[in-house]
């Protein structure tokens, strides 16, 4: 548990809209944290961050006394976008004022009044404009996303030194520490599930792994699984797993629409996702004692399985999803034991012989 | 008086909860006043607090001077199965700022939920939920665990921590009117030239009941009130809606919703501004209220001014306004009230 809530924490702080030139912070946070399970693991130009861990036993060193060699295992990939949804600058008007566009699905109905933070040259504390009551016609009608405004307090002159169109905004929202296991933030869509394959790996330590394990924090899911797609490209996978947020339950979701929070990982089938891999997790959350649920998608997942699966000449996938209340806003929560227990099924199916 | 009002801004206090708020104050007044005691402190039925400080001079108008210490909030009204909370605004809040944020109960957090987009239907994207259709979540899963914490009637807050923001301005939840009351502790801090009574009124957003007690008590002569009023000059406003301006002084209003203000005092204020080179501005539309809507209807009458600070995004977690502003409108009430006192 402290250790998912220190990585979280430590993900949730940095930032990572979208396309930020160059390494997003939340990228080299996460690259950082690799880095102790994987010593030399990278980032590429588009902001993924991966290595690979060659699994089994090493053989005897007969053949080199230099070089450790391995038999050749299928490769397993693990993957979970690193990436947020945010704003971006659009236009800044004389006054000062800057209209954002959407970059990543952010809720406009939730925009008004709330403070964001402009990724200029430096961090700018700002607010969404709102109308004032008097000015206010019909209370039931939401923000549209056209009309995005950003107060920041400078004028154009001022701005310019420190800001430029195409910089990124966020919607702030501090990682905070609610009852029982459950905390909010901005960004848990995907930080969750990054820290559950960190955890994973962490698991895994000192067991022997059943695959060569490549790992992929993704860049750009949000603005339609760019990242994933480069990435699965490069590490060239048999079976993949990715792991992402869904809808946790709520008042305005049906009960089979969403996941119930606290009651474990969610284990995903859709007609994109391998059919056996989604029977092995069943199999191994009940062997292992590991709280889970099924989620049924009838088409698309809407996570990054759904590029990855036809990447080169296919790939078999499965997907598990952590529930997350208030998805796309700076009030996302998640339960911490819903993210142990997706760590946990990560750790045995990587450690599982099934389909060496 | 920027750290005064961050931290006046740091307490909760919404109407009729305003114990921490008044606590403070008085805590900073009792450490201010002159070894000899020159300020008499009362709180009153309604826990207004009511400050008489001596000035060198006797005025020949009975003075008060009034700011509110309440604060625009929620109050829980229930507790569902799944352990979510219901909750009311205290004081006009659009539903629109409400969803989506944190609010402190206590020292509980909780996050007020909202569906996820990708589930809305197309014409759900375009309404904006009232507050009767939001919850907040404080990350339990039943009724019971909920009321170990939170009881219906407990009192909910933003959270809008103060900070920097641009060129000369700050943002924080609660600046109307905690700005108010610290201009009032500051001259309240200082010696002043006439004797005057300065009252920290309560429930001023729920219809200014602590004000109407407290004037009543008082019997003043006349009275000025420091308030925080709505700034619209945002883009997409025009001409008369912009109602006032950040930067260009304390707004001194001739009429509003709640109040037709004395005509003299509007003009000495104007007069008093440009003799002493502080800027000040009127309202341009007639919009909003404040206390002197039940000021001035009290006993036999009373002649009220307001000076009011500028203020975008009022009544939400996030109000703006630029210190300037903040710096001339203590000016302008120090020098407004030495000119009433002998009026």
């Amino acid at each position: 548990m402290k250790y998912i809530y220190d990585v979280l924490e430590g993900l949730c702080g940095a930032v990572g809209v979208p396309g930020v030139a160059g390494c997003s912070d939340a990228a080299c946070v996460a690259l950082e944290l690799l880095r102790k399970y994987i010593p030399d693991a990278q980032q590429d130009k588009f902001g993924n961050v991966y290595g690979i861990i060659k699994g089994g036993n090493k053989l005897s060193a007969a053949l080199s006394d230099e070089q450790e060699t391995f038999p050749k295992l299928p490769t397993l990939l693990l993957d979970a976008h690193i990436d947020e949804v945010g704003m971006i600058v659009t236009f800044i008007d004389d006054k000062g004022f800057i209209k954002a566009g959407l970059c990543g699905g952010v809720d406009p109905r939730i925009l008004s009044a709330q403070r964001v933070t402009v990724w200029g040259k430096k961090p700018i504390n700002g607010v969404v404009c709102s109308l004032p009551p008097h000015l206010v016609k019909d209370e039931k009608k939401a923000l549209k996303k056209e009309d995005i405004i950003i107060d920041v307090g400078l004028s154009k002159e001022q701005l310019a030194e420190f800001v430029s169109l195409g910089d990124r905004i966020t919607v702030d929202g501090e990682f905070t520490r609610l009852k029982k296991a459950r905390l909010t933030s901005r960004a848990l869509d995907n930080r969750a599930g990054v820290a559950a394959i960190l955890y994973a790996l962490e698991l895994m330590q000192g067991r022997e792994l059943k695959y060569d394990l490549a790992v992929l924090f993704s860049s750009l899911e949000e603005v339609g699984g760019r990242g994933a797609r480069i990435g699965a490209y490069r590490l060239k996978p048999d079976f993949a797993v990715v792991v992402d947020v869904s809808y946790g339950d709520c008042p305005e979701l049906l009960v089979h629409e969403s996941g119930r929070m606290g009651d474990g990982v969610m284990i995903g089938i859709s007609p994109y996702l391998d059919r056996e891999i989604f029977e092995n997790f069943k199999i191994l959350a009940k062997t292992h004692d590991v709280k889970h649920q099924i989620e049924v998608m009838s088409r698309s997942t809407g996570t990054n399985a759904d590029e990855i699966t036809v990447s080169r000449c296919g790939v078999r996938g499965g997907l598990l999803s952590i529930p997350l209340r208030n998805m796309h806003t700076p009030a996302e929560l998640v339960d911490i034991e819903d993210i142990e227990a997706t760590g946990r099924l990560l750790c045995e199916f990587c450690c599982d012989k099934w389909g060496v | 008086m920027i750290d005064l009002l961050s931290k006046l801004c740091s307490l909760n206090g919404t109407s009729g909860a305003e114990r921490d708020v008044r606590d403070y104050i008085c805590s900073k007044i009792k450490s201010a006043q002159n070894s000899d005691g020159d300020c008499e402190i009362k709180t009153d039925n309604l826990g207004n607090l009511i400050v008489f400080k001596k000035g060198k001079k006797r005025a020949k108008n009975k003075i008060m001077l009034c700011a509110h210490m309440d604060e625009v909030g929620f109050i829980v009204d229930y507790i569902t199965s799944d352990g979510l909370v219901k909750i009311k605004n205290i004081g006009g809040i659009n539903p629109a700022a409400i969803i989506g944020r944190r609010l402190m109960f206590g020292s509980v957090a909780g996050v007020v939920g909202a569906k996820p987009i990708h589930k809305l239907k197309s014409d759900e994207k375009e309404k904006q939920p009232g507050i009767d259709e939001l919850f907040v979540d404080i990350g339990v899963s039943f009724r019971e665990e909920t009321v170990e914490h939170i009881s219906l009637g407990d009192n909910g807050y933003f959270i809008g921590e103060f900070c920097e923001m641009g060129d000369n301005l700050v943002m924080a939840k609660a600046i109307d009117d905690r700005l108010g009351c610290a201009i009032l502790i500051e001259m309240l801090s200082k010696t002043q030239e006439y004797d005057a009574h300065y009252v920290f009124t309560t429930a001023e957003e729920v219809g200014t009941r602590g004000a109407s007690a407290a004037a009543f008590a008082v019997k003043p002569d006349m009275a000025i009130v420091l308030e925080a009023t709505t700034a619209a000059d945002i883009p997409g406003v025009k001409d008369g809606d912009i109602v006032c301006k950040l930067g260009e002084g304390p707004v001194v209003s001739y009429m509003d919703s709640g109040a037709i203000y004395d005509k003299e005092l509007y003009d000495t204020a104007f007069f008093t501004a440009r003799e002493n080179g502080i800027k000040c501005q009127t309202k341009t539309k007639i919009a909003g209220g404040n206390d002197s809507g039940v000021i001035h209807k009290t006993l036999s009458g009373i002649r009220v001014v307001a000076l009011s600070a500028p203020c975008r995004y009022l009544h939400t977690a996030n109000c703006v306004i630029n210190k300037s502003d903040l710096k001339e409108m203590l000016s302008l009430a120090e020098k407004l009230f030495e000119k009433m006192a002998i009026l």
